[in-house]
């Protein structure tokens, strides 16, 4: 059975999605299934909690799969694969922990400032990793697929 | 017929002219005015400039500046230079200017009929200025949720601050005031506020509220978009967005800093 705050964050993850939706002017379907996009990413790092406890490796695995969704989708609704990506993984940005890391200096406590600011560097890492990932594999799909038809 | 890249593309009747280059360099300008991939760009203008009938196209495009020169199979060159002054992402009028590119590359049109057409894709509708206010507060009170915040009077506040916050950056956008400015300001505004509602005892912790509005100034586009055009083996382009990321990141953060200080030195 899935927790309350589970199903809460999840759906706050959606709607801060939408909203950026709409600030970037994503228009229609599109609009939803971007923002659908964003609350997929939070439920999969959520059930995936119980599966890998380290948050960069989690990271990692749902910026991966987040980027995917927005290839798919960006060929699905034949729009520039940036309509999804950008707004996908708006939830796995780590604000809070930017937050946390500078709250820390303000208070004068330089070994959490270090601590903090290190795993915030790491979320970032595991994030860009993921989008990198993909983002080189589906190069190379294409690559390979231009190189047969081509000829 | 021409060969380019392996594929095959038919010139059209229309031949390359120096309007009709000038019109291709403002789609792409457009393009990457609203949030486009600059290597996707590059992709296009070749394509475009071979569709009417270039053997060879050079095109240079980072964030700030395109460079493109074509030359004809009789030996003559065109070529053109803009510099792009303003962005802001407006993904409705991307996906149209690259269903439009497409289209331009299959059919090559005149220069008349490719500006009337440039135009009609460029009058997309967009949000009023109010609707965007609200999807500020939106964004600042959904997050401070997401972040943890159970409490209806730290969302509620979060929801009104990134309403401000919302406004300001709008007014700025339209004034076109420096984004680093933009982002210490509008940090250290949002700071303040949320500080006064912990002072005035409206909240019992800043926290949730700061991320909240962290959030909606995060420059996470241009840091997902550096990468992806670092990835493409753009290293220029990626490292400009990369380094503004990062310090528009950075601009954010001291805005907080300085009022957290300034409280701090206040309460204490």
């Amino acid at each position: 059975m899935m927790d309350m705050q589970v199903v809460i964050r999840v759906l706050a993850a959606a709607v801060g999605t939408l909203g950026f939706g709409v600030l970037f002017n994503i228009r229609g379907k599109k609009l939803l299934v971007g923002a659908l996009g964003g609350m997929f990413a939070w439920l999969l790092f959520e059930l995936l909690g119980g599966v890998v406890a380290n948050e960069p490796i989690r990271y990692f695995v749902v910026s991966a799969a987040a980027s995917v969704y927005a290839e798919i989708f960006a060929r699905v609704m034949k729009t520039p694969r940036t309509t999804f990506w950008i707004v996908n993984l708006i939830p796995l940005i780590p604000g809070g922990s930017l937050y946390y890391t500078m709250s820390s200096a303000v208070g004068n406590d330089f070994e959490l400032f270090m601590q903090r600011g290190v795993y915030t560097l790491e979320l970032a890492a595991a994030l860009s990793l993921g989008i990198v990932t993909v983002a080189a594999l589906s190069r190379l799909i294409k690559k390979s697929r231009t190189a047969k038809t081509g000829k | 017929m021409v060969v380019f890249f392996g594929r095959q593309y038919y010139g059209g009747e229309n031949q390359m002219t120096q309007e009709l280059l000038r019109c291709i360099v403002e789609l792409c300008e457009q393009m990457v005015c609203s949030g486009a991939e600059v290597y996707r760009v590059e992709d296009s203008i070749e394509r475009m400039c071979t569709g009417y009938g270039a053997v060879r196209v050079d095109a240079y495009v980072t964030t700030s500046n395109i460079v493109v020169t074509a030359e004809m199979e009789d030996g003559r060159e065109f070529t053109h230079t803009r510099r792009i002054k303003s962005s802001s992402v407006n993904i409705e009028k991307l996906h149209r200017l690259n269903a439009l590119a497409r289209q331009i590359t299959a059919t090559t049109p005149t220069s008349e009929e490719f500006r009337s057409k440039l135009e009609q894709a460029e009058r997309v509708r967009t949000y009023s200025f109010w609707e965007q206010i609200v999807f500020y507060a939106v964004i600042a009170g959904s997050f401070t949720v997401f972040f943890g915040s159970r409490s209806l009077r730290e969302t509620a506040a979060s929801f009104l601050i990134g309403g401000v916050v919302g406004f300001l950056v709008l007014k700025a956008e339209k004034h076109s005031v420096n984004k680093m400015m933009v982002r210490f300001f509008c940090s250290a505004v949002f700071s303040t506020l949320a500080f006064m509602c912990l002072h005035f005892g409206l909240v019992d912790s800043v926290d949730n509220i700061i991320i909240g509005n962290i959030m909606s100034l995060i420059p996470g586009v241009g840091f997902t978009n550096a990468l992806r055009d670092l990835f493409a083996g753009d290293t220029m382009t990626g490292i400009l967005r990369a380094i503004e990321a990062i310090l528009l990141a950075s601009c954010m953060v001291l805005g907080y800093i300085a009022i957290a200080y300034i409280y701090g030195g206040l309460a204490v």
